[in-house]
């Protein structure tokens, strides 16, 4: 009798013990699941970083960079007057602001500054209309052509160079200063333009709030003192895809979004540089679109 | 911890253990987190400029077109989600008895953890450029997910 009590009692705890064994298998099973999952995870984050810190997946830039041949320096200064007249400014969603500062001028005229980089896609943007408004008052010589980087937003966006160039004006000064190139070396924009001291101040002193929206931000544009502005005043996705022949094309057309974005801008770039040229030279400061262009302009 | 039952019986409950609370904690973390960076997307995300040519540059990220996902600002899919995972893991889902607030936590951490790996894709061969708040709440998400799945794992507190 006794015996067959322990018996029992054996073979219960034998199944006990094989039960026990078998969760604590399971356990393991699913806890070592758990750790591999974890694995696979810092496996592959590990692997991002680990393939871009070998500087792999990088897209480089794309497009030609050199100087602006003759024919698009003269599209540029040769839009119509028909063309600024009928795309006015009523589409410009950004303008310079007006600012209380001392006057910005370089050879007894009023200067404009512009500081920029080849990289960045907003100054891609923003140099068109620019080059435009100051194409009015006088003449580029040694404009660069060039595109912003492929790996950032808007990338390859087609533009020109102010790096090398140099502008000559009865009315007005230009200093266009671009800071690095749209190429990385060692993970960094090689650098390009150094801005003067002059200017490196003019631009850490007016390039923040209150007189942009956020400080540092590029491009910037100082007019004369008198006028600062900050960011592009259109999205470069406009630009997408063209090539600065086909921009400088649309540019006359004012049907088109580019003549329209650019050309917009640019007669309010326009109203702005006739303030510092009082209203000369006549021929541009009196149309009916650059004054209209005038109440675009904002105050800080 | 001791608990009556209806019946009048007192029971002891077994602590929570250092994994859940730590989940928690780093759930409210990562709201904090995502909420300002939802404030960044919204206020600096209008700004047409590019503002400087550093690799750590949050803007850069936070602006750019991986920062919406079908319209949606990531900024506030990650605060949904450090929300909802602040609310799983309160102590009362850790103890209760439905499989269910464990197998959402779980499902959560998953996506999260997956969705944190489109980012750092993106951060680092699109945009090419880091945002160190972005990456604080990627570190949280990988945390979150490695404590989940392994307290997943584990027997139920309550067991």
């Amino acid at each position: 009798m006794s015996k067959r009590v322990e018996q029992k009692s054996r073979a219960r705890e034998r199944v006990a013990a094989q039960r026990a064994a078998e969760l604590r298998a399971e356990r393991r099973k699913r806890l070592l699941l758990a750790l591999g999952a974890v694995a696979v995870v810092i496996i592959v984050v590990g692997g991002l970083v680990a393939v871009r810190l070998a500087g792999g997946g990088k897209e480089t830039s794309t497009g030609p960079s050199g100087a602006a041949d003759t024919s698009l320096i003269t599209a540029l200064k040769s839009i119509p007057a028909s063309t600024f007249a009928a795309v006015g400014s009523d589409g410009v969603q950004a303008a310079p602001s007006a600012i209380t500062a001392p006057a910005l001028t370089a050879d007894g005229k009023p200067k404009v500054l512009y500081i920029g980089a080849e990289f960045c896609p907003y100054c891609a943007a923003e140099r068109w209309p620019v080059t435009v408004a100051l194409s009015r008052f006088g003449n580029f010589s040694n404009l660069g052509t060039t595109h912003s980087a492929g790996n950032d937003v808007f990338p390859n966006t087609a533009t020109l160079s102010f790096h090398g160039a140099s502008y000559t004006s009865q009315y007005l000064a230009f200093t266009g200063v671009e800071t690095t190139t749209n190429e990385e070396v060692n993970g960094q924009y090689a650098p390009l333009d150094t801005p003067a001291a002059a200017d490196q101040s003019t631009f850490d002193t007016y390039n923040k709030p209150p007189y942009v929206q956020s400080a540092g931000s590029i491009p910037f544009v100082d007019l004369g003192g008198k006028f600062v502005t900050s960011g592009a005043s259109y999205s470069p996705e406009l630009l997408a895809g063209k090539t600065q022949t086909e921009i400088a094309d649309a540019l006359k057309d004012p049907a088109s979004p580019i003549a329209k974005a650019v050309d917009g801008s640019a007669n309010v770039y326009t109203a702005a540089l006739c303030q510092l040229t009082n209203n000369q030279p006549g021929a541009v400061c009196t149309t009916d679109a650059v004054k209209a262009a005038a109440g675009k302009l904002g105050k800080s | 911890m001791s608990e009556t039952t209806r019946s009048g019986v007192v029971t002891e409950r077994r602590p929570l253990g250092w994994l859940p609370w730590t989940t928690l904690a780093l759930s409210i973390a990562g709201v904090a987190v995502a909420a300002y960076l939802t404030y960044e997307h919204f206020t600096a995300g209008s700004t047409l400029a590019c503002p400087n040519t550093g690799v750590v540059n949050c803007v850069k990220v936070t602006s750019s077109e991986y920062s919406k996902l079908l319209g949606v600002p990531v900024a506030l899919l990650g605060l949904g989600f450090f929300a909802a995972m602040t609310v799983l893991s309160l102590p009362p889902l850790w103890r209760t008895p439905s499989p269910w607030p464990g197998r959402l936590r779980l499902a959560a951490v998953i996506v999260g953890v997956v969705f944190v790996c489109y980012l750092i894709w993106a951060e680092l061969f699109r945009i090419d450029a880091i945002c160190l708040w972005c990456t604080v709440v990627h570190a949280l998400t990988l945390v979150l997910f490695g404590l989940v799945v392994v307290r997943a794992a584990l027997p139920p507190i309550e067991e």
